[in-house]
């Protein structure tokens, strides 16, 4: 990961640390790009032999199997990073810059040092070695480290580090970074970013600007045209359960236990940051409590410094981050703003598109967005920019880019249809790309609108009399969401049980689930006999898990290793039955003869003929089993109370197509949860900074606003089917739409437009007020 | 002590308010058990030190020398190795601690492990018996009312405490009884249909 002071590389592209999740499919959408990090066999392996090939009837897949690691986590069994307690184990705590731009002169950990209780202390940003800047960049930027015998003496000893600060001007919002006499943010070794005049060069990163087609034609063209400003706002991944790791040293071998999205990455990263060989390095990670594109950082700083407190302890140590550390320095999802001038033409074809965009990923991250997104202006043009402030950098946070690009585009789009006074869904439809890949959504549309009761919706601005006023509003996703490395090792022993063996991770998703319903279905066994291994680098190779390409990534490794050990079975199965192993099928819980199933027997008694020795069967992603994109659309409905400004979301229909649904069950609920997400982004969440001294306001649960239970609406899931595309991933594509949906239909509901998020009761009434 | 039941999102004592106050409290609370006797005189004589603190967890005795400002949930979660409760927040907002004390939910979080003397603290480590999963958990399975599971220990110990007083809610009383708790995976409509789904939790 690049260090807070160096400005990532341009492009406009939201960046990652390593592996970089694909910026998803789709118009305006960057390519999906492969991901950094070596291994499974990538996208050059050779297509699979069909004998892999998803082949029906299913046992497992597309079944609602119940997650398999439920009891443990209903009954607390289930150990996460923050559950590890090792013998002898010490605590960690962080010492951070209250800050949000200074110059660290010195740093004295004297006091501390002898605080009661302390083991250990590390100094992270050093004035006086030039491994890492002396300058910190956002309040929260880590400066030391101290370990101690309990959480509440490791708390008592940071409190008692002592750092000098050269203050340093500070730039918090867009604006005062934009103005003429604006403080640089990179003012000690900021590259010339941008020569525009007037704007400080460090505090702004220009893009190339993108055309298509002719504008000026576009607009001539036009019947009708609109010039407006939209925007989004920052919010923060709020996992919760914190980044943080375990470190347990023996000599020169580090076993570390973290909560991270990507345990072979993260072990690269220890490696190299501690100069060990990685072969001395272990990453565990069994459970996680969310991660949301926030944990893929391979040399996150906390999992850095326990390191170097435990070696120098001697000592176990933990080191979880607490809520406010959470919110200020473990990324964000960046704002995003766009002034359009767009044109329709009457029969409601757009015509054109002239956009200048901009957004802030903090210090030195950018802040790109897909825009417009997926409809399709003939004629278009788009100027972006990335703005540096003096906050945290943004990390990907689930469908990078795509919630930003959908909401400013799809209000637009509202906006439009009603200059040319078509039906919503109908514009849509008409200005959908006519080939994309998976180009589902007219399909969707038309069926969703069918069941919603669209043809309900009454016009902008509802007419009932009284304060509650109620509305409708649709908008559609997409997102790219293929893997391609992953690798499985599967042994079935004699006593039929199976153990699959794969180094990914499990957000929450319900990877350990799918897992075990792969190889449950190829051995036509109940998933009960399935023990899946994950979250170990001591199992084989897989990759980050970002931007839902885990399912697609890890599903054909496991089938393939999954066949590979089923052929060997039959084979010894075989010769007892008196048939060629080639005609043996492994269906019901029996291995038999195809055309013949008296010629069979159970598959405890196959897994009898196993003996001593267990057979292995090893598998890695090849293409073939798998694809990427998906199409989504959902409709929301809600009631708006105008004298209250508060919105009440009534119901959701989401109709969200991954291809071969693998485990229907926690796949409904990364849908349930998407939604959720996005109707937090669209109503409560947001990252408040003072503009004056750089801090954040709500660094907690409690004003950093998330939806209850009182705030969830009635949601309807409808997985579209697409057995023949192989697994596609769905983390990403149901957290897009909710907002701009819910959006539209505040909109519809109560007859003004906002164009910016997120939709608080205060902004409601002043956007009431100012049309009255 | 911070009791969700009245005031979902707030607590009547905040740990430092506790703080603060404690010397008053044990002044005027009258003792009734010798347990609470040597816990008011814990917080009167000593501290900020360790000092012997007595709790009762899933009716099993745990003592522990630990300091006064120590809360329940980090009590448990350190000293006890009892981890089934997550700390997420630490300031009683998203109930990934809630904890069941004497009948009630509270933020395990924002409460003092040394103010739990001599009374009975339920947490999720102690739910399920050898017979298997208590109705809330199997529920919480059966529905697929989790995904990271980290919010599901406060969420199933939220849901027991809601059914032992009121084995029958209504709807809204299920939202009124969880809204002091935060999935952010985003659960929600399964952890409804979970406790909606329950039967036969006797009345606490």
């Amino acid at each position: 990961m690049a260090s807070p002071n160096e400005p990532q590389a341009p492009g406009g592209q939201a960046p990652a640390p390593a592996p970089q999740p694909p910026q998803g499919g789709g118009r305006g959408g960057q390519a999906p790009a492969p991901q950094a990090q070596g291994g499974g066999r990538g996208p050059q392996a050779p297509p699979a032999d069909p004998k892999y090939h998803w082949a029906p009837p299913h046992s497992s897949i597309g079944t609602h199997v119940k997650r398999l690691d439920g009891p443990d986590k209903v009954t607390g069994k289930a150990r996460y990073t923050f559950d590890i307690n090792r013998p002898g184990m010490l605590y960690g705590r962080i010492v951070r810059s209250p800050h949000p731009h200074a110059r660290i002169v010195s740093v004295d950990m004297t006091a501390a040092q002898k605080a009661p209780g302390v083991k250990a202390t590390h100094v992270w940003r050093d004035p006086t070695n030039t491994q890492r800047s002396s300058i910190v960049m956002f309040q929260g930027d880590e400066i030391a480290g101290v370990a101690a015998d309990t959480e509440e003496h490791a708390i008592d000893a940071a409190r008692l580090v002592k750092v000098e600060y050269e203050v340093l001007p500070a730039v918090i919002q867009v604006d005062q970074a934009l103005a003429g006499n604006a403080p640089p943010v990179f003012a000690a070794s900021g590259p010339a970013l941008d020569t525009t005049p007037g704007t400080p060069r460090s505090n702004v990163r220009q893009g190339q600007t993108q055309e298509t087609g002719d504008i000026a034609a576009g607009f001539k063209q036009a019947a009708q045209t609109l010039e407006q400003t939209y925007s989004t706002h920052v919010i923060t991944h709020v996992c919760l359960e914190s980044h943080g790791a375990v470190c347990e040293w023996d000599g020169d071998n580090l076993t570390a236990w973290v909560s991270t999205q990507g345990v072979f990455a993260t072990k690269e990263g220890l490696a190299t940051g501690l100069n060990i060989p990685s072969s001395n390095v272990r990453v565990i990670t069994q459970y996680m409590g969310g991660g949301f594109g926030s944990k893929l950082g391979a040399q996150d700083p906390q999992t850095m410094i326990c390191a170097r407190l435990a070696k120098d302890a001697k000592a176990p140590v933990k080191l979880m981050l607490d809520r406010k550390e959470e919110h200020l320095a473990t990324g964000n999802r960046p704002s995003a703003a766009a002034r359009i001038k767009a044109g329709v033409a009457a029969d409601g074809t757009l015509t054109a598109f002239d956009a200048e965009s901009w957004g802030t990923g903090g210090a030195g991250a950018a802040a790109g967005f897909p825009l417009p997104y997926i409809y399709v202006f003939p004629n278009r043009r788009r100027a972006h920019k990335d703005v540096f402030i003096n906050t945290g950098q943004q990390r990907p946070m689930r469908a990078p880019g795509h919630p930003q690009g959908s909401f400013i585009t799809e209000v637009l789009m509202e906006e439009l249809a009603d200059l040319v006074k078509m039906d919503p869904v109908e514009f849509r439809i008409k200005n959908l790309p006519p080939e994309a890949p998976n180009a589902m959504w007219g399909q969707y549309l038309r069926q969703g609108a069918k069941e919603f009761g669209w043809d309900k919706r009454h016009p902008t601005g509802d007419p009932t009399p009284g304060p509650i006023k109620t509305g409708m509003g649709v908008a559609i996703n997409t997102w790219g969401g293929g893997g391609n490395q992953g690798r499985a090792h599967v042994e079935i022993a004699s006593d039929g049980m199976v153990i699959v063996r794969c180094g990914t991770q499990d957000l929450g998703t319900g990877t350990r689930t799918l897992v075990a319903v792969v190889a449950a279905d190829t051995f036509g066994i109940p998933t009960t006999n399935i023990k899946p291994e994950i979250g170990d680098t001591m199992y084989p190779m897989s990759g980050g898990s970002g931007g839902s390409t885990t399912a697609a990534g890890i599903s054909p490794a496991i089938r393939i290793a999954t066949v590979n050990a089923l052929d060997a079975l039959k084979e010894k199965v075989a010769p007892a039955l008196g048939v060629d192993a080639a005609t043996l099928v492994a269906v019901n819980g029996r291995i038999q003869a195809k055309d013949n199933p008296s010629k069979g027997m159970s598959w405890a008694d196959a897994c009898k003929q196993i003996g001593a020795q267990p057979i292995a069967g090893d598998g890695a992603w090849q293409p073939g089993l798998s694809s990427a994109t998906t199409s989504g659309v959902q409709f929301a409905e809600v009631k708006v109370d105008i004298e209250t400004g508060i919105v009440k979301v009534v119901r959701v229909l989401a109709l969200q197509d991954c291809g071969l649904v693998v485990s229907r069950l926690t796949a409904e609920s990364q849908v349930y949860g998407g939604i959720v997400g996005s109707l937090n982004f669209a109503l409560f969440e947001d990252r408040i900074l003072d503009r004056n001294t750089g801090q954040m306001v709500n660094p907690n649960m409690e004003w950093y606003l998330l939806a209850g239970m009182s705030d969830i609406p009635k949601i309807d899931v409808r997985l579209m089917d697409q057995s023949e595309r192989g697994v596609v991933g769905i983390g990403e594509p149901p957290t897009v739409p909710t907002a701009a949906a819910i959006a539209l239909a505040v909109r519809n509901a109560i007859g003004v437009t906002v164009r910016s998020l997120p939709l608080t009761p205060a902004k409601i009434l002043q956007t009431l007020a100012q049309r009255a | 002590m911070a009791e969700k039941d009245d005031k979902p999102g707030g607590f009547s004592v905040s740990r430092r308010d506790f703080l603060k106050t404690a010397g008053v409290v044990s002044a005027v609370t009258a003792a009734t058990s010798p347990a609470e006797a040597d816990a008011q005189a814990a917080v009167n004589g000593v501290g900020p030190g360790n000092v012997p603190v007595r709790l009762t967890v899933n009716g099993k005795r745990v003592d522990l020398m630990i300091e006064p400002r120590v809360t329940l949930l980090d009590a448990l979660r350190m000293r006890a190795d009892l981890t089934g409760n997550k700390r997420g927040c630490d300031r009683g907002a998203c109930g990934a601690c809630t904890m069941i004390v004497d009948g009630r939910a509270v933020y395990a979080c924002s409460t003092l492990a040394i103010e739990c003397q001599g009374k009975e603290v339920r947490n999720v480590d102690g739910l399920a018996t050898a017979s298997g999963l208590h109705p809330v958990q199997q529920a919480f399975c059966d529905k697929d009312a989790l995904m990271c599971g980290f919010c599901t220990p406060g969420f199933v110990m939220a849901s027991v405490a809601l059914l032992e007083k009121n084995p029958s809610p209504t709807p809204d009383q299920i939202r009124k009884g969880l809204d002091g708790n935060i999935c952010r995976c985003g659960t929600f409509s399964r952890i409804f249909e979970a406790v909606s789904s329950v039967k036969g939790v006797t009345r606490g």
